[in-house]
């Protein structure tokens, strides 16, 4: 036996600790102003500062409504693209899954409301179980897109961002096909009665749904054994496989989910306007992208942060309402969120330098 | 000596008609560092991987404490208390310590929460820190994410790991390659460390006069074989060198096959 005794740390092994790579012991300020979701909350409370200095409407409680009502989609496929990205994988086919699942849910609502001429009409004597079936097509139309999406990344390799872009590609043309290139009409409008415009207590029931869901995600992802795992695997995908988690099996899963969320925001659009938006989704996946990673979450995996994207996806959803009401062109907002982006990672590469 | 935590017997393996492993043998006792060593293509990486359950040896038979372990059927050496660090650390960077050395084997909280997957970190971070504080070499929180650690302390962390998991016996291929001196100092005290408490630790290195000042047994491989088994004592540069290249005939052949 090797006669070595313990010891304390040398000189030379504490050094390591101070003068080592930043091995920073941050007290909870510095863990505060560290935060990227941090940061991103200070902007957006500047950006609602200064639209309501600017304007006295943008606090108003039907304004709020409003940016309510049209961020709740974006709110939950950004939620959503978060846990692909967390897993190292993204999907910029969401905005197509959405249009896809949306004909489907409208074709069926539409089908099963009434006969025909019923419907034509305009009355749905079933309109109940006809958009409680719609509903379900919706989100079942959108887990399958999702899965397609994950069997592809998954079984045959094929990198998430080719496999989503051929799907983006697809799902939008067979969205035009479905439906003939025109929007589906004389969807039952109970569905804007009672879901797409009803609100509870003010608040949209759109935005309830999605802030449930919302916080449902982020427990999953911060503090279950799932969320750590899918951290795990974009982290580092070998250093998850060596300790026997199923890194495939897990990215399909997500590609399910997400792509099943994608399809529950096809129904919260047609449930808006009682029609489908064929044209409205171009920008969808990236906005979520977008939204996603100015909260926090890294391209390449292993972080990502709920509240962050939350707080990313309002940060447009604001700029964009706020620019309308204090009388701007609505196109700086594209140009405001493209630079918040930028500015948002390179201070996200600044803050964690790492060592190899 | 007492009953090996491992006793490896004539292990054979071919790929074809290149034949990796011609009959090495070893034994490794609870609490003694031995060092693997042998030239490029002698077979240690094929042997490790064997003992490790990586890859199904042809022929020969392996011992967990004295228990014949049933090599047809799938053999993997971390369900007889045995892990291995590899080569090239397989730690997440941006999970923390305590995630990394739980990962695959979290602690979730008790009742319900634990069904449906709840964490619980803080028994992990409090466990985590408990195996730190055994270590001569310093690490940070265990909260703290594995992104800001230096080399050395990465490597230590992923033997940590491996301890913590290991009930007998680690397997280390080339845990200090990547290392700069100081760092490479780290490792090594952990890895004493390590073996003062018990368990057997095989080394792969490169890093001869390194495993001069480490190990306290030395198996030089050639040709597929275990061809020298030196203690401390007996091992010198020069007679180590001479086992790797074939040109002294070993002193002692008691890991050699009968068959040879």
């Amino acid at each position: 036996m090797n006669s070595v005794l313990k010891t304390a740390p040398s000189p030379a092994e504490s050094n390591e600790l101070v003068d080592g790579p930043q091995v920073r012991e941050l007290g909870r300020l510095g863990t505060l102003l560290g935060s990227t979701t941090f940061w991103v909350a200070v902007v957006n409370v500047f950006v609602i500062a200064a639209f309501a200095v600017t304007s006295p409407n943008f606090l108003q409680v039907s304004n709020v409504q409003n940016i309510l009502f049209s961020g709740a989609q974006i709110l939950l496929l950004t939620v959503g693209m978060t846990l692909l990205l967390a897993a190292g994988e993204f999907d910029i086919s969401i905005g197509a899954n959405v249009i896809v699942s949306s004909v489907v849910s409208a074709k069926v609502m539409v089908a099963l409301a009434g006969t025909p001429e019923q419907v034509l009409a305009g009355e749905y004597p079933n309109a109940g179980n006809a958009i409680a079936i719609g509903v379900v097509a919706a989100i079942l139309t959108g887990a399958v897109f999702g899965a397609v999406n994950g069997i592809l990344v998954t079984k045959f390799k094929i990198s998430s961002f080719i496999t989503t872009l051929g799907m983006l590609g697809m799902g939008t043309g067979i969205a035009r096909v479905i439906s003939n290139g025109t929007n589906v009409a004389n969807i039952p409008p109970a569905i804007q009665e009672d879901f797409g415009i009803k609100t509870y207590l003010g608040i949209p029931a759109s935005a309830i749904l999605v802030a449930a869901i919302a916080a449902v995600l982020w427990f999953a992802l911060s503090k279950t054994r799932f969320g750590l795992r899918t951290l795990a695997i974009g982290s580092s995908r070998e250093a998850a496989l060596r300790v026997g988690i199923k890194a495939d099996r897990y990215v399909l899963g997500l590609f399910i989910l997400v792509g099943a969320l994608a399809g529950l925001a096809g129904v919260i659009d047609i449930s808006r306007f009682a029609t489908t938006n064929l044209g409205g989704h171009e920008g969808t996946a990236l906005a979520a992208i977008a939204g996603a990673v100015i909260g926090g979450a890294s391209l390449w995996g292993g972080r990502a942060s709920i509240p962050g994207a939350v707080l990313g996806a309002l940060l447009a959803v604001l700029l964009q309402n706020g620019l309308v009401i204090v009388g701007l062109p609505v196109f700086y907002q594209q140009v405001a969120v493209g630079a918040v982006l930028i500015i948002a990672v390179y201070i996200d590469q600044r803050s964690t330098r790492r060592t190899t | 000596m007492s009953t090996p935590v491992l006793l490896a017997k004539d292990i054979t393996k071919s790929y074809g008609h290149v034949v990796a492993l011609r009959g090495a043998s070893l034994e490794l006792h609870a609490g003694e560092v031995v060092a693997l060593l042998g030239d490029n293509g002698a077979g240690k990486s094929t042997f490790i991987k064997a003992l490790s359950g990586a890859i199904k040896p042809d022929g020969g038979k392996i011992e967990v404490l004295g228990q014949p372990v049933d090599l047809e059927s799938g053999y993997r050496a971390q369900d007889y208390g045995i892990d291995t660090v590899y080569q090239d650390l397989a730690l997440a960077p941006d999970l923390s310590l305590a995630e990394n050395i739980y990962l695959g084997r979290e602690s979730v909280r008790p009742g319900l929460l634990g069904k449906l997957g709840v964490l619980d970190r803080r028994t992990m971070a409090m466990d985590a820190g408990a195996a730190f504080s055994q270590l001569s070499v310093k690490l940070p929180s265990p909260r703290s994410s594995v992104a800001a650690l230096s080399g050395g302390q990465r490597q230590a962390v992923a033997i940590a790991r491996s301890v913590m998991w290991a009930k007998h016996a680690i397997f280390m291929d080339e845990p200090t390659a990547a290392l700069g001196a100081r760092q490479t100092e780290i490792v090594c005290d952990t890895i004493r460390d390590y073996s003062k408490r018990g368990l057997g630790i095989l080394i792969i290195s490169h890093d001869l006069p390194r495993m001069l000042t480490l190990a306290d047994r030395f198996l030089i491989m050639r040709h597929g074989r275990v061809a020298a088994n030196l203690t401390r004592e007996e091992a010198t540069m020069p007679r180590i060198l001479g086992a790797m290249l074939g040109e002294e005939a070993p002193a002692d052949r008691s890991s050699q096959p009968a068959q040879a």
